[in-house]
């Protein structure tokens, strides 16, 4: 479905910066990311969806990616773009941390780790989820560890 | 002129059903009349993966402000514009409905445990509030029938607060559960298997369940127990039952003899009312539906001889749950660990006789508890980083999730928790809607206080780290519940919420003055009008009140049915 999608909510420019972020917050390694599931588009997808229903969602959106790029990333090359968001991402983990773009890190990551796990690539090749199927049986515990504490 | 049934039900939910079933083999001509959509499973009900949806689940943007649920089931619960209701200034009370065939029966959680003597008969024990008009050597041939028919797994335990049924064999536990289990027997409390209306064999024609984890976006095989699937098919093959979809009912009228003449229903989509006229008239819509219709039947409200109309609406506490992860599972394969929507219960084992009474407050709650691999990773934004090691983390947590919810705690009966018509608000018909007083007590409190405590020290003993403390419960999957993708993560935990078990609002009574029904949910005042749901709980206990709903039905379809031999109905 998001194959062929072409954006219609992010300005070109702000859309390619997107889909770099998102491929830096859940890259492609021995599983898939955020590229193979598509997740800039269907960010952009779920915003088109939001006009006139959703406007303080789009709002939100706009907001985050002025920050993204007033904090540079549009234009740095790959290695600034992971730098800065190695920045961007520090009040996450340090309380006394603080970046002027740390709320557009929270709600682009929010909305990637979204679009991926509940993407194919994301549920069922990176994770392995195995419910939503037919089956004969439940499968038991069968780990003589876990029936002792 | 109207049209003439020896019975009509009001509803087609667990009790709805239960009526048509037993009526029209019976040989009753009855009339099932629900407000919302026809519903057939097999072309309805799919798996669908959250990436075979548009909005993956969530639907559209600002869609489910107006209907409640998700993108998966949202047509079998309700459209929140069509049917509003209100709340009294400063409080809060989230009235869950479905409006369709089979009622919440189409996505509910099927737990179903019996009451016992120690709920029955609280009140004598320990003073607060009333005696139900029940006990359980009552209600026992009841439980029976009802398990026998509906189909109910679980395991025998011989526990006089959690008293045994007629089980199809429990379902497996998983790894979660296992380790739970072994927790929580070494904190010297007892565990079984959750008691669910799911099928673990083949039972009249019905095929058993096939572990996909569905259960609340509707069953497409009916191996879990609704109405559509189960008591509808022997009613409808009596010839005996007509059913109308999309018939609203907005009064039950009287004739002179103070007897329930009929029903006016409002057609859905033409507005145009309709009268129909029986023998008997069974209020079967939901607890505070079925309140709202006594109110809307007539001034001051239909059989309210005790003023009690409307009193003492409850809802078992809402609220508290302990969710982290179980280190020991960490990492390990892909399991199929959500296939069932279960998990294992921990009966209540305070205040259940003399030895295990607390000081600090009364009544008790039901702990349950389960793990593993859910559909979502509710938590994976939450985790701090990005990138590979990010990944893996979310990867190795994944099938080591775990949480314990509180499934069910009593909450007090207090007479200034109450539902009346608002004074302006009316519904999509021009039909006044209830306005809901609803407070918790000190009590209410205290008990889900104790049970985080627990729940933690559960949780602890299992190995476990708890990542989140407070916040909303539920088995994976449920609206709301962890692992779904429309959980509400964070809630304090000193904010009580309901269950979805509100019950109430019309106790029986064995004194007609201090009740509005009698033991058989048949109305002190008058002689052909029941009232089947949770409107006759004096109490909530801390059993999920389903299977005790459906009980009374059934009790009080044999009463009916011989009050009719001796008119020769």
């Amino acid at each position: 479905m998001l194959r062929n999608y072409q954006p219609k909510f992010f300005p070109a420019a702000d859309f390619a910066a997107l889909q770099a972020f998102t491929e830096i917050l859940i890259p492609t390694d021995d599983t898939p990311g955020a590229r193979e599931a598509h997740c800039a588009h269907y960010i952009d997808y779920l915003l088109h969806a939001a006009d006139d229903v959703a406007p303080e969602m789009q709002k939100q959106w706009r907001d985050a990616m002025a920050a993204l790029k007033q904090a540079g990333f549009h234009d740095a090359d790959a290695k600034a773009r992971a730098q800065l968001v190695e920045e961007m991402s520090k009040p996450e983990r340090d309380r006394s941390a603080t970046h002027p773009a740390f709320f557009a890190y929270r709600l682009i990551k929010q909305q990637n780790t979204f679009a991926f796990y509940t993407s194919r690539a994301g549920m069922i090749e990176a994770l392995e989820y195995q419910g939503n199927s037919y089956n004969t049986t439940f499968p038991a515990c069968d780990h003589p560890q876990h029936h002792v504490v | 002129m109207a049209k003439s049934y020896d019975a009509i039900v009001v509803g087609s939910g667990a009790c709805g059903g239960w009526a048509a079933m037993e009526l029209s083999r019976a040989g009753l001509k009855v009339l099932m009349l629900e407000a919302g959509s026809n519903v057939v499973p097999a072309h309805d009900f799919h798996h669908r993966f959250l990436y075979e949806m548009e909005f993956r689940g969530q639907n559209r943007p600002g869609a489910l402000r107006r209907y409640t649920g998700t993108e998966r089931n949202y047509r079998i619960m309700l459209d929140s514009t069509e049917n509003p209701y209100t709340t009294s200034p400063g409080t809060s009370y989230q009235w869950t409905r479905s409006r369709c065939l089979g009622g919440r029966t189409m996505h509910w959680a099927r737990a179903s445990d019996r009451m016992a003597d120690y709920e029955f008969k609280a009140a004598s024990r320990d003073g607060y509030g009333m005696d139900w008009a029940v006990d359980y050597a009552d209600m026992k041939p009841y439980y029976d029938r009802v398990e026998r028919f509906i189909g109910v797994s679980g395991a025998k335990e011989g526990l006089p607060q959690f008293p045994d049924g007629e089980f199809l064999p429990p379902m497996n536990l998983n790894c979660a559960e296992t380790i739970f289990t072994a927790a929580s027997k070494s904190l010297g409390w007892r565990t079984t298997h959750r008691r669910l209306a799911q099928l673990t064999r083949m039972l009249n024609n019905r095929p058993p369940c096939h572990y996909c984890g569905n259960c609340v976006n509707g069953c497409d095989v009916g191996a879990m127990f609704n109405t559509v699937a189960v008591t509808l098919p022997p009613a409808l093959k009596t010839g005996n039952l007509e059913v109308l979809t999309d018939s609203v009912v907005a009064r039950v009228r009287m004739n002179s003899e103070n007897r329930a003449q009929g029903v006016t229903y409002i057609e859905r989509f033409t507005n145009k009312p309709v009268d129909v006229d029986a023998k008997y008239v069974i209020l079967a819509a939901s607890t505070l539906e079925n309140t709202r219709l006594m109110l809307l039947s007539t001034e001051g409200g239909l059989a309210n001889s005790s003023g009690l109309l409307g009193y003492y609406m409850m809802d078992q506490v809402g609220g508290g749950a302990v969710s982290g992860i179980l280190p020991k599972l960490r990492g390990g394969p892909a399991r199929l660990d959500d296939g069932k929507s279960a998990g294992i219960t921990i009966p209540n084992f305070q205040n259940i006789d003399k030895l295990t009474a607390r000081k600090d407050f009364i009544r008790g709650y039901v702990m349950n508890a389960t793990g593993g691999q859910t559909e979502y990773p509710q938590y994976a934004a939450s985790v701090p980083g990005y990138g590979s090691a990010w990944k893996k983390e979310i990867k190795s947590r994944y099938v080591a999730q775990a949480r314990v919810w509180n499934a069910g705690a009593e909450m007090l009966a207090q007479k200034e928790n109450f539902v009346e018509l608002d004074p302006e608000v009316k519904d999509h018909w021009g039909i006044p809607v209830l306005k809901i007083h609803f407070t918790h007590s000190d009590n209410d409190r205290k008990l889900i206080a104790d049970f985080q405590e627990k729940a933690e020290e559960l949780f602890r003993k299992a190995g476990g780290e708890v990542i989140a403390g407070g916040g909303r419960g539920g088995p994976a999957g449920f609206p709301g519940g962890p692992g779904s993708p429309d959980a509400t993560p964070g809630v304090a935990r000193d904010r009580l919420g309901g269950a979805i078990h509100e019950v109430g609002t019309a106790r029986m009574s064995v004194d007609p003055k201090e009740g509005v029904l009698n033991s058989f949910c048949q109305t002190h005042d008058i002689p052909n009008l029941y009232v089947f749901g949770g409107n006759a709980f004096p109490s909530t206990g801390d059993k999920h009140p389903t299977l005790t709903m459906m009980a009374l039905s059934a009790r009080g379809c044999d009463h009916l049915l011989e009050q009719a031999k001796g008119k020769k109905v």
